[in-house]
């Protein structure tokens, strides 16, 4: 069934909280509004105030309740109006909801699932438009999803809902419109696997979120000219899938990471210390990143065009290791 | 302590200034020609002209994503604004900035803000500067109704008040954050109230009534220029437009939309300057064409400057 | 055998906080205290009560916390009429009260709020219960006390002879027309605009006149007092003329104008006021606060003028009717002895 990916991600609420009563949404504006993207609509109508909650701007309590509530038997879901507003709830997610199992000696769960929206592309300036996913790559007792189709969005969404850790499911504010085949029915996408977007014998790109959308463009291009690439997405990014990334650079002995977030310490560094970690041997050339540059995202739009890496940029950096 | 004819007219004018500055942006925006989000303040201007009347020099004030209002009351320069939010080199901050970040620092203009509530502490910390230094200056927070449900809220006004900070906290209450009607997201109607939760004054004034709003900040100006601490002023309005540009506003009717349009806040200052005799027909025409004119010219400029280069996607990141 | 009350959610929160050491009386409190009446109301066998709908909605809010614990057998109802959150709500809803055929309305609010209230209650008393310090009108009393005077008046208990008393009033006059009413004080301003309402610049003063002079009141009525003291009751009022801060006025009277706001008050004249004497407002443009608040512009070449009435609104005087009620024995009760018992 084709739908866009917040028909997806919408599809995966509804499916859940019907599923499961447990479940329920929390934050700003996701009632009669919708979300500020509209993904949560008509699920207010459907399930009522009881469990689609609308709070006030105040997502220190917001995460923080949902901890408390993911640690007395719910099943919050969570929403976050912009990535960039995890600043102000840091506490609450970080040393609660991702160490109280291990502090707590493993007597309980928090199986909180924390939905927000990252990226730039709508002008929304330095403050409505990172990428922080490196930072809960550094957190110990998180989840780090980050979906590019509707499908995934839909079976990750799912599984994270029903993983009894905290995740943070990171959505793209330019590919909510993206549309895409989505299976009929209930299914699940594992936390922890990656997809080969493409496959391909030359160079394996590792790209996450809308940046696997313009490696693929990139990979369509370079084909053209001869060089097959592969474009690995790892769809979660703890836990990360080292297999799927090590047996593709195996295979072509060239890799390119591509994100959208600052290059600097960005989930790129972890990827590229993987390989040079377990799998040195395999490369053929030295690994590259292509990534924003270490600045805030501009709101200009030509800056804003020329700080997320193009499929042009992606070209370049695959040519420059041949 | 009353404002003289010339600076009531000054009042008249920077609301109009606002006003037309604002509806241009709506339009322009809705044409295509303005990027990203654009949150407009039509409605509220009483409030920014009523509080900034009252500034000199060494004040500060911090804004919020609301901001142009805040900015032009401030007496930043029309063109700088619009060439920001069309995201030009000549805007304030070289186009890099736009609607949500646009400051002047030179003017005392701590910036609109994208973080709802993040002026708070900012302005405590202005006027802690103040206060070290000694200047005599004080600083404003605008921020909104839903503001006042974030944490900053709650620690920077404890701060202000135990440190006795020469900051004036106005909460512009226009009795929605987004889709948020003020009787869902707090439990209190009057948001002064919470004043007396920190021991300092609050009051609440209408916020459509820019004499109302003059001289409640003359006073806790006044106050904080003394030395007494920080002073919490709601003022009750009511924005015009959505939310931001685009908001088919389900959340309110079209109804309470209309009555609130009548207590326009930039009428109802005209008809009073008329009715007591202090300004005539003519003089407010006229200066309702120079606002006009100077819109244009924003405009204008605005268009002409170009884009910021490239190369300036990583400079101004750290101090050299 | 019904009650009205009329909450004001607008009221304790004005400039006066910043420009004097007013109390703070926020709507939680307001809430809290209309249940006491309610219970005292209800103690009493009050069969209905009477809401004004209003913005912050101290109806529902009210109801929410008697529903469990303190079950009333008194029916609450909302009046059915809409709100514009303005002064104009609670002449309305004063009205309809009127109309109901409550037998007292109770106020909560300031002397602004009883103003409003009186032009809508015509002959119906009020009950004013003071939510603040700035007030003169309303009386400060425990809400259960007020809900048990209420109570007494409309059960019968009490006969409105003894309970009640009738104030008196100002009319102010805009070109020959009744324009509005002040239950305490009109004071004319050398102003042009109502801005934040409230009277804390002594220098602006031109004019006043006065229902009430009393030195135990905090606001105009304060100066008015320092010159004579003029008791509720009393068959007239008085007119002062105030002079210019620069001028050469040979008495001035030092009066508390707001809660802590101590000012020398320079005074030209002064005349008492007989019922249905009319004086001439001296200056135009200019602005007359009603009851301690800015609220009437006069426009430049309208002419404005104030008149004492004796047709204020009647009042419940709590005490004479608790006492009344109690020489009565209403609050007495004997024990049956069962029959049988030695
Ligand atoms: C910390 C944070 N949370 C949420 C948002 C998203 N957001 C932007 S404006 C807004 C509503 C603000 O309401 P209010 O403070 O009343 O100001 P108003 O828009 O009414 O002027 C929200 C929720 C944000 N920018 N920052
Ligand atoms: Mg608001």
């Amino acid at each position: 069934m084709e739908m866009t990916y917040s028909q997806a991600i919408n599809a995966a609420l509804r499916e859940e909280m019907k599923r499961d009563d447990t479940v329920y949404i929390l934050g700003e504006d996701v009632g009669i509004f919708g979300g500020c993207f509209g993904v949560t609509a008509g699920l207010i109508q459907e399930f009522g105030p009881e469990r689609v909650l609308d709070t006030p701007i105040s997502e220190t309590a917001i995460v923080g309740s949902a901890v408390g509530a993911a640690a007395a038997g719910l099943r919050p879901v969570a929403e976050i109006m912009f990535m960039d507003f995890m600043t102000v709830c840091m506490d609450e997610f970080f040393n609660q909801a991702a160490k109280m199992r291990y502090m707590f000696g493993g007597k309980v769960k928090v199986p909180l699932t924390l939905r927000t929206v990252c990226g730039a592309g709508l002008g929304a300036a330095a403050q409505h438009s990172q990428s922080l996913e490196a930072w809960f790559t550094h957190m110990p007792g998180v989840k780090v999803v980050m979906p590019s189709t509707p499908a995934d969005a839909k079976g990750l969404l799912v599984s994270s809902i029903r993983d009894d850790n905290p995740v943070i499911f990171i959505e793209h504010k330019m590919l909510y419109g993206v549309t895409g085949e989505v299976p009929e029915g209930e299914y699940t996408i594992p936390l922890g696997k990656a997809d080969i977007k493409r496959e391909g014998r030359d160079v394996t790109v590792v790209a996450t979120s809308l940046m696997v959308h313009r490696a693929l463009v990139a990979a369509e291009t370079l084909a053209g000219e001869g060089i097959e690439v592969e474009v690995v997405d790892p769809r979660t990014l703890v836990p990360f899938d080292k297999e799927t990334l090590l047996q593709s650079v195996e295979k072509t002995g060239r890799l390119v990471i591509v994100h959208e977030a600052v290059k600097n310490s960005g989930f790129g560094a972890e990827i590229a210390a993987i390989v040079a970690e377990e799998g040195f041997d395999f490369l053929d050339a030295p690994v590259k990143r292509v990534a924003a540059p270490f600045a805030p995202v501009p709101f200009s739009p030509p800056l804003e065009a020329a700080y997320v890496p193009s499929e042009e940029k992606i070209i370049e950096a695959i040519k420059s290791l041949f | 302590m009353a404002p003289n004819k010339e600076e009531m007219l000054d009042m008249y004018r920077k609301m109009l200034l606002i006003r037309e500055f604002e509806e241009t942006v709506a339009n322009l925006f809705s044409q295509g020609q303005i990027p990203g989000f654009v949150h407009l303040y039509v409605g509220e201007e009483a409030v920014a002209v009523g509080v900034c009347s009252n500034l000199g020099d060494k004040d500060y004030i911090a804004s919020t994503h609301r901001g142009h209002g805040h900015g032009i009351a401030r007496g930043a320069s029309v063109e700088k604004m619009m060439a920001e939010i069309f995201g030009k080199i000549d805007g304030y901050c070289k186009g890099k900035g736009g609607s949500m970040h646009i400051a002047a620092v030179e003017l005392g203009f701590l910036g609109a803000n994208g973080i709802v509530g993040a002026g708070l502490p900012l302005a405590a910390g202005a006027a802690f500067a103040n206060k070290y230094l000694k200047n005599g200056g004080v600083a404003v927070c605008f921020f909104g109704d839903g503001a006042s449900n974030r944490a900053t809220f709650h620690e920077a006004l404890n701060l202000a008040s135990i440190w006795k900070l020469p900051v004036i906290f106005v909460c512009e209450n226009n009795m929605y954050g987004i889709s948020m009607s003020q009787e869902r997201h707090q439990n209190i109607n009057d948001i002064a109230d919470r004043a007396v939760a920190y021991g300092i004054p609050g009051v609440s004034v209408d916020g459509n009534d820019v004499m109302a709003v003059y001289e409640a900040a003359a006073e806790a100006i006044k106050r904080a220029r003394a030395g007494e601490g920080p002073t919490l002023i709601e003022c009750k309005t009511y924005r015009f437009r959505g939310h931001f540009e685009g908001d088919a506003c389900v959340y309110r009717s079209e109804e309470e939309v209309n009555e609130w349009k009548k207590k326009c806040p930039i009428q109802r200052f005209g008809t009073s300057l008329l009715e007591m005799n202090i300004a005539s027909r003519e003089e407010l025409d006229a200066i309702s064409a120079e606002v006009k004119e100077q819109i244009k010219n924003a405009v204008e400029f605005a268009r002409k400057s170009p884009y910021p280069d490239v190369s300036e996607l990583t400079t101004d990141v750290y101090c050299d | 055998m019904s009650v009205g009350i009329i909450a004001n959610p607008a009221s304790g929160k004005d400039i006066r906080r910043l420009v004097a050491h007013a109390t703070v009386f926020d709507n939680n409190e307001k809430a809290n205290l209309i249940r006491r009446i309610l219970l005292g109301l209800d103690s009493l066998g009050v069969r209905r009560v009477w809401f004004m709908p209003d913005y912050f909605g101290f109806y529902q809010r009210v109801l929410d916390s008697l529903a469990g614990r303190c079950r009333l057998a008194l029916e609450a109802r909302l009046l059915d009429m809409k709100i514009n959150a303005s002064q104009d709500d609670s002449r309305r809803a004063a009205e309809m009260m009127a109309a109901a055929g409550v037998s007292c309305i109770i106020t909560l609010g300031g002397d602004g709020t009883n103003r409003v209230v009186a032009k809508g209650a015509g002959n119906i008393p009020l009950l004013p219960v003071s939510t603040g310090t700035n007030n003169v009108f309303p009386v400060m009393v425990e809400g259960t006390v007020a809900g048990l005077a209420a109570g007494l008046l409309a059960t019968g208990a009490v006969e409105p002879e003894e309970a009640l008393q009738r104030t008196k009033m100002l009319v102010i006059y805009i070109n020959g027309r009744p324009a509005d009413i002040a239950l305490i004080d009109a004071v004319v301003l050398a102003d042009r605009f109502t801005g934040s309402r409230a009277v804390w610049d002594a220098s602006k003063i031109r004019q006043i006149a006065a229902t009430r002079g009393s030195t135990a009141c905090i606001g105009i009525a304060s100066v008015v007092g320092g010159l004579r003291h003029i008791g509720p009751a009393e068959p007239c009022g008085m007119h002062v003329i105030v002079g210019s801060p620069t001028g050469d006025a040979a008495v001035s009277v030092r009066a508390a104008i707001g809660p802590g706001l101590i000012k020398r008050v320079p005074v030209v004249a002064y005349h008492l006021l007989q019922p249905g004497q009319r004086i001439q407002v001296l200056e135009s443009p200019c602005v007359i606060a009603l009851d301690g608040e800015r609220e009437l512009r006069i426009n430049a070449g309208d002419s404005a003028e104030i008149e004492l009435s004796m047709e204020g609104p009647w009042v419940v005087d709590i005490d004479r009717t608790l006492a009344a009620a109690a020489a009565r024995g209403v609050f007495r009760e004997h024990r049956e002895r069962p029959a049988g018992n030695k």
